[in-house]
């Protein structure tokens, strides 16, 4: 095993406010052994690339979304990328789309973005986070 | 929305409608909002009132014959009263503390509750030229195993803020927590805060907000939920019940799913469920307790000189706090509980001003449940206190429908 702290940053898509979910991610993460910079809720992608850019050695990039708003909060994701900026794994979880019918097509919308990862179940962030580091584990083998 | 409020309105002939704001417009991304409008209106989770204007807003209001409420969630309200009122609705919901600490990340309280007071003194003045606006406090808050007092007490003060400025009715809304007794016993305090708390001039009602928090996917089981909700609103006296519905735990609900939920609510109201009754005194132990722990958080707070000041300095200093808050300016280290019986209890009081008898009743009150503070198994309990009633979906084993697609 490496004994390097991994690092995340988690926050909450621009518009939304939704913080329980939030606060409980940031815990199990802690728990899990991942050293988490909390955003908190209402973070732009802007604050992301940013904090990003304060801890470059940060694996993944975790975003919740619960208000429907992913689509509209994720927009510029293509532009911050073009740019070089966010130039790691973004994880996407929550609540996607607006209403109560669900379609994959919402889905797709966020990959055609560049999300990397979309995940329904939270505990299984610690699994996909390590798969995300296994080049690192092999190296330190 | 239009079409949504009138077949509402004729299909569940509810008392009142609320006019939901999507969440730009409540962060003042009025752009943003009014981009999305043009853009992908289904893209909204509300109703974009300041992008439509006043005059659309006025021919919402005026095509149907119930009063309206706007319901949002917004620190700074000042523009959305304006369209508000200008559009003729004139019940609107919030306050400097519920309708920031809830709903933005780093706005300072000392920010939104000057905004809440322009808002407040605006509804003063009103009054003055007869027109009432009804003010309701958002006590549901976070929403998520919120505890009674911590609710109760925020709204007293942002109601004595709001009266200090001229507001004439004020509505007290509650969450519903899960728990009859402690619910009924909460919506039974209102009335007494208020004659406590608030000049005689101030009309207070209650309001009873069915479950805020994780609601049942299964469509029956949250079908009870909202039945048990209108139970409680009922019999607890509250002055309104705000509806919830079974697609809940989905999404934005559709027409049908609203009136279905008011119309089950209705039910909850019929003679024919007159038979259900509680246990008047242990509602009345409860109640008492509640208006203790009120007293003890508000009380240090009214007795200063600027009453604001002192709201942002307890916040501060964790003396008022809220559980998982979304804001900085809340410490969240109160963390809750609920008793065996359901009850929201406080597992942890953080700083909270609490007297020695109060911390004690607490901690008897959790005896019996896993109150080991040791790290993930407070995660593990917290998550299954929050999951309360969506538990009830697994055990019975009802088919729900899909809601997300497992991705790669
Ligand atoms: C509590 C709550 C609130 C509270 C939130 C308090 C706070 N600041 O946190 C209050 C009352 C303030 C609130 C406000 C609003 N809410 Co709300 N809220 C809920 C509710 C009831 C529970 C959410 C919750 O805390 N769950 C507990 C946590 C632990 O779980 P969770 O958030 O559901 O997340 C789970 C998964 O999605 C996943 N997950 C979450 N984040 C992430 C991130 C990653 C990376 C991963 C992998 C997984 C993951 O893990 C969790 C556990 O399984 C849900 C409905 C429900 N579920 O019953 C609606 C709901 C999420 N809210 C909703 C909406 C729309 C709003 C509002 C916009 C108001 C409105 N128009 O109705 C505002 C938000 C304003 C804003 N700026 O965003 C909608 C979203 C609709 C949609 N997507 O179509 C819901 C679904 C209700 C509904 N049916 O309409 N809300």
């Amino acid at each position: 095993m490496t004994t390097e702290t991994r690092s995340v940053i988690l926050g909450v898509a621009a518009s939304d406010a939704h913080a329980v979910a939030n606060h409980l991610i940031a815990g199990r993460l802690r728990y899990a052994g991942f050293a988490v910079e909390n955003l908190g809720v209402c973070t732009p992608l802007e604050e992301f690339a940013e904090a990003l850019e304060r801890s470059p050695h940060s694996i993944a990039i975790v975003i919740g979304s619960l208000n429907g708003h992913a689509y509209e909060d994720l927009r510029s994701l293509p532009q911050l990328r073009a740019e070089g900026r966010l130039d790691r794994p973004v994880i996407l979880g929550g609540n996607l789309s607006v209403g109560s019918r669900k379609s994959n097509e919402s889905l797709e919308l966020l990959r055609g973005l560049g999300v990397d990862v979309i995940l329904d179940d939270p505990d299984k962030l610690p699994f996909v986070l390590d798969s995300l580091c296994r080049p690192q584990l092999v190296d330190a083998q | 929305m239009k079409s949504l409020l009138l077949e509402l309105e004729s299909r569940a002939a509810p008392d009142l409608l609320t006019v939901t704001i999507d969440s730009h417009t409540r962060l003042k991304h009025f752009a943003t909002a009014e981009a999305t409008l043009a853009r992908n209106p289904g893209h909204l989770n509300g109703y974009p009132l300041v992008a439509h204007g006043w005059g659309r807003g006025r021919e919402l209001n005026e095509s149907v014959k119930v009063p309206l409420e706007v319901r949002h969630g917004s620190p700074d309200a000042r523009e959305l009263l304006a369209v508000s009122l200008a559009s003729g609705i004139a019940s609107f919901e919030g306050g400097g503390i519920s309708y920031n600490l809830p709903y933005a990340k780093d706005v300072p309280l000392q920010e939104s509750l000057e905004a809440w007071r322009q808002v407040d003194s605006l509804c003063g003045v009103f009054a003055e030229h007869g027109v009432i606006v009804d003010r309701e406090m958002f006590g549901t808050l976070t929403a998520v195993l919120v505890p009674p007092s911590i609710s109760l007490a925020i709204s007293v003060l942002e109601a004595v803020l709001a009266a200090r400025e001229g507001v004439r009715c004020v509505s007290i809304a509650y969450p519903q927590g899960g728990e009859a007794l402690q619910d009924i016993a909460a919506l039974h305090s209102i009335p007494l805060l208020a004659e406590r708390y608030l000049p005689e001039s101030v009309e207070t009602f209650s309001v009873l907000h069915q479950y805020m928090g994780v609601f049942p996917k299964g469509r029956s089981v949250a079908d009870a939920l909202i039945l048990y909700g209108g139970l409680v609103g009922r019999i607890g006296g509250a002055a309104k019940i705000i509806t919830k519905t079974n697609h809940e735990a989905y999404g934005i609900p559709d027409t049908r799913a609203n009136v279905e939920g008011m119309r089950v609510t209705e039910a909850a109201c019929s003679s024919f469920l007159d038979f259900v009754q509680v246990d008047q005194e242990r509602v009345a132990l409860e109640r008492d307790w509640i208006l203790c722990e009120v007293a003890e958080l508000v009380e240090p707070l009214l007795a200063c000189d600027d009453l604001v000041a002192a709201i942002c300095r307890a916040f501060a200093n964790g003396s008022l706090d809220v559980p998982f808050s979304a804001s900085r300016h809340a410490r969240s280290a109160v963390i809750p509980a609920r008793d065996t019986r359901g009850a929201i209890r406080y597992r942890d009081c953080g700083s909270l001003p609490f007297s020695e008898a109060t911390r004690k009743r607490q901690a008897q009150s959790l005896s019996g449940t896993n109150s080991d503070p040791d790290g993930l198994k407070v995660i593990e309990s917290i998550t299954a206190d929050i999951n309360y009633f969506a538990a009830h979906d697994v055990s019975k084993g009802e088919p729900l429908p899909q809601l997300l697609q497992e991705a790669s």
